[in-house]
């Protein structure tokens, strides 16, 4: 059911950017309501729907039925936030967010596995936790640049994801008594993924019990523009053989950078080799 | 034709656009990004063809040799002694102004209109940044030379 809606939501999108005549940075949709193509609990849509309309990201709203989805269209602008990252040379990667709708369905996957704990790194406005949070699934945020963890904090009222303003590679991770926490690592492998990437790993290792039980997943792109790995697996190959993790599912999920692409994201989720 | 006429040709052709860039650098205070990346990829093009041609010096005319020299003076002397520093500075102004007045009008709630126009001043600023490292790249190269 899962991979349907995934599926589901990258058509809606293609839809989308061929109706779409706004000129916003970023814009994305959330369905209004469940239906056949998008079986998810009205609940949960209505939390989706609150983290957009309370993020300072969004600046304009409206309804729009795409295909045959009614939906709400969220307006963005990310600039200020790419402006205080380079100026305090903060963070390795700019913050780029994935759409809320890919969050929540990378959630739904991160669940179906059966982790129990979700954590969000180089979580830019903490989407992902957030909506593993909906799921009921523990989740925290970690996130190096301070104007995203305000932001952040702004959205924990509705549901508390739990978020950090550290540098994840230098976090301890053993303070949170983690069972069986599955990271998602923010940024491609080409734009700075692989560093954030291997420093967690390397602390995640070092932590027993941790090295086996933990699940990750990659952002990665098939875009031409992108050096692509010689082990492929969207950018990721190289790491995962390094780190002994294998591939076990791969999504196809939109996010903001790719609303003009053809490609979208590639999340690759990976697991240790017993 | 013979081969070396056809390359003295080419190259004087190349000269001629290559000062016809140089003075419309002269004669603007503010190049746009394409004539700035249309500048300098001139003049990597000829440095490559004056190193290339220099490497066969032996084959080629007396004439030829000459026309490489004046070349690569006016580069040195014309570009990098004096164009190249004011688009450096050009750049580099351009990028603090823009950084400033997006940092100042950061504060508050901001209309969709002036969102959306900010907007555009973020990809001139973005666009800018990437020239100037562009720039830079051409400037380490000097660097190497010397």
């Amino acid at each position: 059911m899962i991979n349907n809606i995934a599926k589901n939501l990258v058509e809606l999108k293609q839809e989308f950017v061929n109706t779409y005549d706004g000129n916003s940075q970023i814009q994305e949709l959330i369905p209004k309501s469940t239906s056949e193509l998008f079986p998810i609990e009205q609940s949960h849509l209505d939390l989706l729907h609150e983290f957009a309309t309370k993020n300072p990201i969004y600046y304009n709203s409206f309804e729009k039925k795409i295909a045959s989805v009614d939906c709400i269209v969220y307006e963005g602008d990310i600039n200020k936030y790419w402006l205080n990252s380079i100026q305090h040379g903060s963070s390795k990667a700019p913050f780029s967010p994935t759409w809320i709708m890919s969050g929540y369905i990378g959630a739904m996957i991160a669940k179906q596995l059966g982790y129990s704990e979700v954590i969000d790194i180089g979580s830019g406005d903490g989407r992902i936790a957030y909506c593993a949070k909906i799921l009921d699934l523990e989740s925290y945020s970690v996130e190096i640049d301070d104007m995203l963890v305000d932001l952040q904090n702004l959205l924990t009222s509705t549901l508390d994801f739990h978020p950090y303003c550290a540098d994840a590679i230098a976090f301890d991770y053993s303070s949170l008594n983690l069972l069986r926490p599955i990271f998602f690592i923010g940024g491609l492998a080409q734009m700075g993924g692989t560093f954030l990437a291997t420093g967690v790993l390397d602390k995640i290792n070092s932590i027993s019990n941790l090295k086996q039980n933990s699940g990750w997943v990659f952002a990665g792109t098939l875009s031409q523009k992108y050096t692509q790995d010689p082990k492929n697996e969207a950018g990721w190959g190289t790491l995962i053989e390094k780190n002994n993790l294998k591939s076990i599912q791969t999504l196809s999920l939109p996010a903001a950078w790719t609303f003009h692409e053809s490609d979208d994201v590639q999340y690759i989720f990976a697991e240790s080799i017993q | 034709m013979t081969s070396a006429e056809e390359i003295s040709k080419m190259f004087e052709v190349e000269s001629q656009k290559l000062i016809s860039l140089f003075d419309t650098a002269d004669s603007k205070n503010q190049m746009s990004i394409h004539e700035i990346v249309e500048t300098y990829y001139q003049v990597m093009n000829m440095s490559s063809m004056a190193t290339m041609l220099k490497a066969q010096a032996d084959s080629e005319p007396r004439e030829m040799i000459e026309k490489i020299k004046q070349t690569e003076k006016l580069i040195s002397e014309r570009f990098d002694c004096i164009i190249h520093l004011k688009i450096m500075t050009h750049l580099s102004t351009t990028i603090q102004e823009l950084t400033k007045h997006l940092q100042s009008g950061n504060s508050g709630e901001k209309s969709k209109e002036q969102t959306e126009s900010d907007a555009k001043l973020f990809e001139k600023l973005r666009q800018t940044m990437s020239t100037k490292e562009f720039v830079e790249q051409y400037e380490k190269g000097i660097s190497h030379d010397q």
